[in-house]
């Protein structure tokens, strides 16, 4: 995470931000709305939950800063509260919310260098994974998550999730391979790994 | 030869291969490729970027943290150092914010009111205040709450005066202080009496006064 160089320092900022000082809150959305929305919009896979999601997770934040004793990185803490406001609120509906709409074409995506086409396929297959895997994928291959915090996270067994992660993949490959197929057959430029 | 499946080869990103399954994937030319696919995959899941979130996004937590409580006005008592502010001061805030709300007639006209409110105690008349039933009881009210306003005002200006001992406003710091109290109170004011048009110039006024006083305060000490 980048860090600034000038103002105040992080724990000051959280320290202010716990007192509901509206500038530092401000300040710390600011610096992290990105990847706090990247993670609930990923696990979400929707874009209207993703708002109501990544709400949540700031608002539990909030809540919970005058408890945060710098064990861990903020972002780090941050990143945790993200993920399991997410994945409760994922569970408190008995089924996803049904799309509307079509799946849109691309998220907005802070620009960070790559393939950018790539990155779209990327997320609209992650859209379109079965949750139980989406959401062991998108926490171990996209966070970094070990299967046993994983487990730890969903409360199931590092074994299931492993087999859920393996599954996702395989999945992730068939749908990357079907897009590409369908992108060669319309004209438009292909991507393949 | 039958290929490994998609899964065996899922599995083989990071996790070490039987010695069959190295064997065959030493042979395959198909299941190598696919296997470099599927590691290619997970290299650019994990590369994938950060999104920034839709725009107005701000705004609804904004709204959400301030409806709970978990966000102040803009920092305004701390910037100033307000946040020292001695007890016996927010003690005579509350109290002339208690004075101003609806329920205050009920509790100071009842014959149990607390004699500790002392001169801050309101007529009896304010009592009417929230139970007028034509326009112009309610009229009588709404001055009456001016009045007892005003009066509280003046004795909680007193009250500065005399335990602190310096004339509030006279630098920009008190004046802030007494600026923010007046605007809160004026705020409770014009939402018990959202058509009198007294309180609500008193109220424009108040917020102008603040904001000059706001830039003056920020001209001399920068925050952060």
């Amino acid at each position: 995470m980048k860090e600034i160089s000038t103002g105040p320092s992080e724990s000051q900022l959280i320290r202010l931000a716990a007192d509901g000082d509206a500038r530092a809150i401000r300040q710390l959305y600011d610096r992290y709305s990105p990847r706090v929305y990247a993670v609930v919009r990923r696990i979400a896979g929707d874009d209207d939950l993703a708002q109501d999601y990544a709400q949540e997770a700031w608002i539990r934040a909030i809540r919970a800063l005058p408890t945060f004793r710098g064990d861990a990185r903020f972002s780090t803490w941050l990143h945790r509260i993200a993920v399991n406001a997410a994945l409760q609120a994922l569970r408190k509906s008995e089924t996803r919310k049904k799309r509307e709409g079509p799946v849109p074409e691309q998220v907005p995506v802070a620009p960070r260098g790559g393939d950018a086409l790539l990155q779209q396929r990327l997320e609209r297959a992650l859209d379109e994974l079965p949750y139980g895997m989406r959401r062991v994928l998108i926490l171990h291959d996209v966070e970094g998550y070990t299967h046993e915090e994983i487990g730890d996270t969903l409360g199931v067994t590092s074994g299931t999730s492993k087999s859920q992660l393996f599954k996702a993949r395989a999945k992730m490959r068939d749908m990357l391979t079907a897009l590409d197929g369908a992108a060669q057959e319309s004209g438009a430029e292909a991507w393949s790994i | 030869m039958e290929h490994l499946n998609t899964e065996i080869l899922a599995r083989l990103v990071d996790q070490t291969p039987q010695p069959e399954e190295a064997a065959h994937i030493a042979e395959c030319e198909a299941c190598s490729a696919e296997l470099e696919a599927i590691r290619s995959q997970t290299d650019a899941l994990r590369s994938l970027p950060e999104i920034r979130a839709p725009q107005g996004d701000w705004h609804g937590l904004e709204a959400r943290l301030r409806s709970e409580g978990l966000m102040n006005d803009p920092g305004r008592f701390r910037r100033i150092g307000l946040a020292q502010t001695p007890g016996w001061m927010r003690a005579a805030a509350a109290a002339v914010l208690f004075l101003s709300g609806a329920g205050a007639g009920a509790l100071l006209t009842s014959p149990e009111a607390p004699e500790s409110l002392g001169d801050l105690a309101m007529p009896s008349s304010a009592a009417t205040f929230a139970t007028s039933t034509s326009v112009e009881a309610a009229a009588t009210a709404v001055r009456v709450a001016e009045q007892n306003y005003v009066a509280a005002i003046t004795r909680y200006q007193q009250l500065l005066i005399s335990e602190s001992g310096v004339e509030a406003g006279s630098d920009p710091m008190s004046r802030m202080a007494a600026l923010e109290y007046l605007a809160t109170v004026s705020q409770a004011a014009v939402r018990q009496a959202p058509g009198d048009p007294y309180l609500n110039g008193f109220l424009v006024s108040v917020l102008g006064e603040r904001e000059a006083t706001a830039q003056l305060v920020a001209s001399r000490s920068n925050w952060y």
